[in-house]
């Protein structure tokens, strides 16, 4: 890639500026849709947002029921619904086509290095930076042995020499590699999607109608994908947790 | 430009996604769950009062069957009382009316016999007036002037003997 990453810096931390602020946008859409779902909350007939928003929360409760007792992962439930939720439209955000049309870069706004940030054809995916997905799975796995701890005590340290004591670096191993696929997963797919998008783009004659073809059929893809990712992080994390909180396994 | 490239951003999305996490706990989930939940009691609530409603229903119609079938015992009851009292009435009126007709019958006997006896009485006079008259018409006939001064005579006669 030949763009730069934009760094803000803060003292003497820097921070992905492009990442940050793709996050917050994602975030604020998040915000608005649920409060439009929440606004006319009636236990009677719902309207369309609020069974959207009713629809998920249902899904993510199966996923639950499925994994552990649902006693256990009624607390779990708002996370996951907001981390689904999360992930499937920061996945999406990078198939939106960059709606400020370069302006920024047009006026030369500097502040906050915004010319650099909505440059380009589309906008970015919070998920392409391996700092989000990474922070995703951390919380994933604090979760996991928060609630591992909560609900079995001492006993949650003793699967780690199970069946014997030799096992205890597989198992080491084992807590290490679960955070890092979910996070290299996620970012893979993502990243290597918004790539693809670039590359696509880069195809001579792509502006001509029947080439544009190749980057619809990739859109939809993408689309999918994130979908697909989206669910397989917020079901891998829930299956993670299940098992820690379970008694046998 | 290194993809793999961490830096303040990670502690700064954790930040990010629990604000997130917290603000839609706060201002969506909550509110939406208890309405869920809200939801889920109501209509549990509305089957359990469909549940008892039908088996209040059910017992009002046994309670209506059995009513219905002790007004169909109680008419037929009546009924056949009715048809008794009927049978028990005609028979009385029966005999009432033979005892009238007879008493009736009676009575037309007695006139019957009175008025027989009247005739005959009457019949008596006449035949005894008949025979005067037809006494009077021989004696008429008969009793010419000699005859006559005869029998004044032996009337006078028989005067004269008379004690007086």
């Amino acid at each position: 890639m030949h763009e730069e990453t934009v760094l803000w810096h803060l003292g003497n931390m820097t921070f992905h500026g492009k990442t940050l602020t793709m996050t917050w946008l994602v975030m604020a859409f998040i915000l608005i849709l649920c409060f439009l779902g929440v606004r006319h909350l009636t236990s009677g007939k719902p309207g369309k947002m609020q069974n959207i928003l009713e629809w998920i929360i249902d899904f993510v409760r199966g996923l639950i029921t499925d994994n552990m007792d649902y006693e256990k992962g009624r607390p779990l439930l708002a996370y996951l619904v907001t981390l689904i939720m999360f992930i499937f439209f920061s996945n999406v955000l990078g198939l939106i086509p960059n709606f400020t049309l370069n302006l920024f870069e047009h006026f030369g706004v500097e502040w906050a290095q915004l010319n650099k940030i909505f440059e380009g054809p589309s906008l970015m995916s919070p998920t392409a930076d391996i700092n989000t997905t990474i922070a995703l799975a951390l919380l994933s796995i604090t979760l996991v042995l928060f609630l591992g701890i909560k609900h079995r005590g001492a006993k949650y340290f003793k699967h780690f020499i199970e069946p014997i004591p030799v096992f205890l670096p597989i198992h080491l191993i084992d807590l290490l590699a679960k955070p890092m696929t979910l996070a290299f997963r996620l970012f893979g797919n993502i990243f290597a999607g918004e790539v693809l998008i670039k590359v696509i783009l880069m195809l001579p004659g792509i502006y001509v109608l029947p080439a544009i073809f190749p980057d619809t059929i990739w859109l939809g893809f993408s689309l999918f994908i994130g979908a697909i990712q989206s669910f397989v992080f917020t079901v891998l994390t829930t299956a993670y947790i299940g098992q820690a909180v379970s008694e046998s396994h | 430009m290194n993809i793999l490239h961490f830096d303040y951003t990670l502690p700064a999305q954790i930040i990010s996604f629990l604000l997130l996490v917290w603000l839609l706990s706060k201002y969506a989930w909550k509110p939406l769950m208890n309405m869920m939940e809200q939801r889920r009691i109501n209509i549990e609530n509305t089957l359990t009062q469909a549940q008892e409603e039908r088996q209040q229903a059910e017992q009002i119609k046994k309670e209506y069957q059995d009513e219905m079938r002790q007004a169909r015992q109680e008419a037929q009851e009546v009924i056949a009382k009715a048809t008794k009292v009927s049978e028990e009435r005609t028979v009385e009126i029966l005999a009432l009316a033979r005892e009238e007709a007879e008493k009736i019958k009676k009575s037309a006997l007695v006139d019957i016999e009175r008025e027989r006896d009247r005739a005959v009485s009457e019949v008596k006079a006449q035949v005894a007036d008949l025979s005067i008259a037809v006494a009077e018409k021989i004696i008429r006939q008969k009793l010419d002037m000699p005859n006559q001064e005869k029998l004044i005579e032996q009337f006078i006669q028989e005067v004269g003997e008379m004690p007086c």
